[in-house]
């Protein structure tokens, strides 16, 4: 049960926890790289972008086994079933969707900074 | 309308969850965390666009004296938590003493920031750069907050003079846990307001 | 209670002293201290209608001047302060106090099987600070002094270099003052949503509409203090001279557009979610049929809020940021899509399901969705940057959020206007010409928005007070004219009908519509207590639970979780809806409205820039605040 309990938390909000550090961070690079003071430190932009962005895909994959995990534990019930057990197997369900989500919003965003990694303007 | 109201014959049994009074102050300090984002976010915007930070004849900042104000500070988050247990202990006297020991601490260290907050306002103005700008205006947050706590720690002090009922112990919760987000708050105001000078 | 039941001689006595104790002193005075949640609906109720048929005359006097070439009816000035006008009065004004303070306010704790919000006076003062803000920025307005830069305000425009007067600080302030109101009001729904839900209703059990506005508040919450910064930073460079926004003192004009759509645009969800939690309501209802992928579309309401909160740079796109932050924004604008993209499936899977009858809150849902999708195309057709670029500041723009406020927001409003209409007057709507009236408002709400796409499309640019002949845009003007009016044919036509049906309409009895939401499980309009035995709840739908229900007569007679000891509503834990303790709640108080003047004073103080003057009332509230707080509730 506690378990369940934590799992099912994980799952749905690890991928979101894992996508939000990525695009603060992928915003804070941009905004320190490409800024007269950030030019100066000269860091590698690219390397960060990436190694952030598996990272916080790793995450969001581990949310979404999290989540699978808990629905398929608690699949006999109905998603309004009773508490605890009915509600879990609500979040899971319900965050086994968000994490793919989450989880192409992550590889999306961090291919194109990757990509497009210039401080030009367009 | 509570004459109408019978006395009261239910026993109520003891609360698992939060109270609500809990819940409204976590929502707030949820609410002032972006808050101090805008304004940190906004220091760190402003500084990456800058090429000199501070601005060629404004002072770097001092390090030492804030950095021990601000250790100080979030050091007064122990009597508040002592206060905290010895009120769900029901020790009326233990929780007003730990309670006055905080305050204490942390309106002297209210009094010397606001000495060096005017100290500063003598070597360098807002209205001169944007330096100084997000510098007063997020270090007139952080000060504002702590007044407000100050408030706060008064008010219970006064309060619990008349008897600790369970309303007033979650009042003084969620006085904690707002000295506990200011005093976090309060590390990354001051490291951030330092940063010039690290 | 249905009329039509016997009730036992305890079960009256029961009532009659649950109605001693819950009711609130007549006239005037109960009103100006009501702290209960059905009246602090109706008092934003009747004043977000005024706000909205002042934003409609703007928006008729723009349309008016804008119908020919080198229009006469407004100069360039009056044009600016009507149009900043009109777009703050719709959203800051109408569209949120409605759906928040109106239908969440009366809705949310009768969904939840509650007596009350969680915190009734806090409540209270949200209704007065809206009203002391809303007043303030109209009396600009009225002076000549409106907001003129436009509802988002851009520097280095809105600074007193090029904007002198007070125009701006009534902005700023108003705008300041404005989100008090929202910030206590969103933190007492999620209080309430969190803790005063009934027994039973765990969080898989409650109703969509209450995801719905725990997605709406929780967004608030993040997305208000964003704003208050940036106004705050703008007020300090223009009363005291501060640097946030001119590049010559360090500062940035771009800080002012992250500050502004960091918060901006979560709020265009905060605009359109409560609407889908109004139409996840109507749908079930009368499709009969619950809600298909339930859990998903619960989710899909959280989700397109939290997502809202990464996608704000999408509004920058033609200022010249970096590349690299271009495409990562646009990345993250592609995926918010998603989630409004299943509720729209499950809505219309769930009408095809079921077995619908098309009364007029269907209709005007089945308005909302045309709008939706449409509306929602040309949205992620900005995600593409190119696109974007080219139609920034052009009538294209001005095309899709209102296809989306419009369609996608005002819509369900209307729509959930005669829905709950039953249950609040206790009187049906005239149903045949409530269908006319959503045909006609459909087709001028088309007529009216649908040709701003073309005339975008041909380079008619945004927020101009007049232009050429002979650019090819003058036809589609005077088309988009006709359609304004006929579209306010339509909304009078609406209002009319509700305001005949509310002295002539049949009686409704208490669940005219067979809803599965418990706001149908009382009397129509509900007594001041809500619910004479707390109902315990074993499904998202509990009113089709029909043997529960049946139950809570039995309990009635019993006494059992009548709670009748005192002005007294349950809490239950948070995650699994446990019973865990009887709460007393405050009853009438003048502390709301005190405090909501003294704080109207002060925001008055500032403006002037008597700012001692300001402090002195500052203590005052202060002081206000002590007195709210020496009413304690009893302890057991």
């Amino acid at each position: 049960m506690r378990r369940s309990e934590l799992l099912q938390w994980f799952g749905l909000f690890g991928g979101a926890a894992a996508w939000t550090v990525q695009h603060g961070a992928l915003f804070f690079l941009a905004a320190a790289r490409c800024n007269p003071s950030g030019s100066r430190w000269a860091f590698g932009m690219t390397g960060w972008q990436i190694g952030i962005t598996v990272a916080a895909a790793a995450v969001a994959l581990a949310a979404e086994a999290a989540a699978v995990v808990t629905a398929l534990r608690t699949r006999g019930l109905e998603h309004d079933g009773p508490p605890p057990l009915g509600r879990i197997y609500f979040f899971a369900l319900a965050a086994s969707a968000g994490n793919v989500l989450f989880l192409g919003a992550i590889v999306l965003e961090g291919l194109g900074a990757g990509w497009w990694s210039s401080c030009g303007a367009s | 309308m509570s004459e109408h109201a019978l006395p009261r014959r239910t026993p109520r049994p003891r609360p698992v969850a939060h109270p609500n009074g809990w819940w409204g102050m976590a929502l707030f300090l949820a609410s002032e965390t972006v808050l101090f984002g805008a304004l940190l976010g906004t220091y760190w915007y402003l500084r990456f666009k800058a090429v000199h930070w501070p601005p060629l004849g404004t002072p770097e900042p001092k390090v030492v004296l804030p950095l021990i104000l601000t250790a100080i500070l979030v050091a007064t988050s122990v009597p508040m938590q002592a206060a905290l247990r010895a009120a769900r202990e029901g020790r009326l006297g233990a929780t007003r003493l730990a309670l006055a020991v905080a305050l204490a601490v942390q309106a002297t260290y209210f009094g010397l920031q606001i000495h060096l907050f005017l100290d500063d306002l003598t070597k360098f103005s807002p209205g001169g750069h944007a330096y100084g700008s997000i510098y007063f205006t997020l270090l007139g947050a952080h000060h504002a907050h702590v007044a407000v706590g100050l408030l706060l720690d008064a008010w219970f002090l006064l309060r619990l003079s008349t008897g600790l009922t369970r309303y007033r112990l979650g009042g003084l919760w969620a006085t904690t846990i707002f000295w506990h987000f200011v005093n976090a708050l309060a590390v990354l105001v001051v490291l951030t307001q330092l940063s010039p000078a690290l | 209670m249905a009329a039509t039941e016997v009730l036992g001689p305890r079960a009256r006595e029961r009532i009659g002293r649950l109605d001693r104790i819950w009711e609130e002193r007549p006239g005037l005075v109960g009103w100006l201290t009501t702290v209960d949640h059905k009246r602090i609906g109706l008092l934003y109720f009747f004043t977000t209608l005024a706000f909205f048929g002042a934003g409609g005359v703007e928006a008729l006097l723009m349309r008016t001047q804008l119908s020919s070439p080198d229009g006469h009816v407004l100069g360039p000035d009056r044009y600016d302060q009507v149009m900043t006008m009109h777009g703050v009065t719709m959203i800051f004004l109408f569209v949120i106090p409605m759906t928040t303070g109106a239908f969440g306010n009366y809705l949310v704790p009768l969904m939840l099987g509650a007596r009350d919000m969680a915190f009734p006076r806090l409540n209270a003062l949200s209704y007065w600070l809206f009203l002391g803000s809303g007043c303030l920025m109209y009396a600009g307005l009225f002076l000549n002094m409106g907001p003129d830069a436009g509802w988002f305000n851009y520097v280095p425009l809105a600074l007193k270099r090029y904007d002198p007067g007070l125009n701006i600080d009534f902005y700023a302030l108003g705008l300041i003052f404005n989100s008090i109101s929202s910030t206590v009001a969103a933190a007492n729904f999620v209080v309430t949503i969190f803790k005063l839900r009934a027994p039973g209703m765990s969080l898989n059990r409650m109703p969509l509409f209450v995801f719905a506005m725990l997605a709406v508040s929780l967004s608030l919450l993040i997305a208000l203090p964003s704003l208050t910064v940036d106004l705050v930073f703008l007020e300090l460079q223009r009363r005291l001279g501060f640097h946030f926004f001119d590049v010559g003192h360090g500062g940035s004009a771009l800080l002012w557009q992250h500050l502004f759509w960091f918060f901006g645009h979560p709020e265009v969800y905060i605009i359109v979610l409560p609407a889908f939690g109004i139409a996840t309501s109507i749908i079930p209802t009368f499709a009969k049929h619950r809600m298909i992928a339930f859990p998903l579309v619960a989710l899909a309401e959280l989700l397109v809020a939290f997502i809202g909160f990464g996608v704000w740079a999408h509004h920058m796109f033609a200022t010249g940021i970096p590349t690299v932050t271009l495409v990562f924004f646009a990345a993250a604008s592609m995926m918010v899509v998603i989630p409004s993209t299943i509720q729209i499936y499950a809505w219309t899977v769930t009408v095809m399901m079921g077995r619908p009858e098309f009364k007029a809150p269907l209709l005007f849902i089945g308005g909302f969705i045309a709008f939706f999708v449409v509306g929602g195309l040309s949205g992620i057709m900005f995600a593409a940057i190119p696109f974007d670029q080219a139609t920034t500041d052009t009538y294209f723009v001005v095309a899709h959020f209102h296809f989306i406020i419009f369609g996608a927001a005002v819509f369900p409003i209307l729509g959930g206007m005669y829905y709950w209409f039953p249950k609040v007057t206790g009187r049906l709507y005239h149903e045949p010409v409530a269908k006319a009236s959503f045909w006609l408002t459909f087709a001028g709400t088309a007529l009216t928005f649908f040709p701003m796409h073309i005339v975008g499309l041909l380079g008619m640019p945004r927020r101009v007070y007049t232009y050429q002949r002979g650019l090819g845009w003058d036809a589609y003007n005077l088309s988009e004219t006709i359609g304004a009016f006929i579209l306010t044919a339509g909304l009078l036509l609406i209002f009319g009908n509700l305001l005949w049906s509310r002295f002539r309409g049949p009686p409704a009895g208490p669940d005219p519509f067979f809803g599965g939401t418990l706001e149908w499980a009382t009397s129509s309009p509900p007594p001041h207590y809500n619910f004479a035995v707390i109902p315990t709840v074993t499904s998202p739908y509990p009113n089709w639970d029909r043997a529960d229900r049946e139950e809570d007569a039995r309990k009635l007679e019993a006494g059992e979780l009548v709670l009748e000891e005192g002005h007294e509503t349950p809490a239950s834990t948070v995650r699994d809806g446990y019973l865990d303790e009887v709460l007393e709640m405050p009853s009438e108080s003048w502390w709301p409205l005190t405090l909501g003047l003294l704080i109207t004073v002060i925001f008055v103080m500032l403006l002037l820039a008597h700012f001692v003057i300001a402090g002195i009332f500052g203590a005052l509230a202060v002081l206000a605040l002590g007195g709210w707080h020496l009413q304690e509730p009893a302890e057991a």
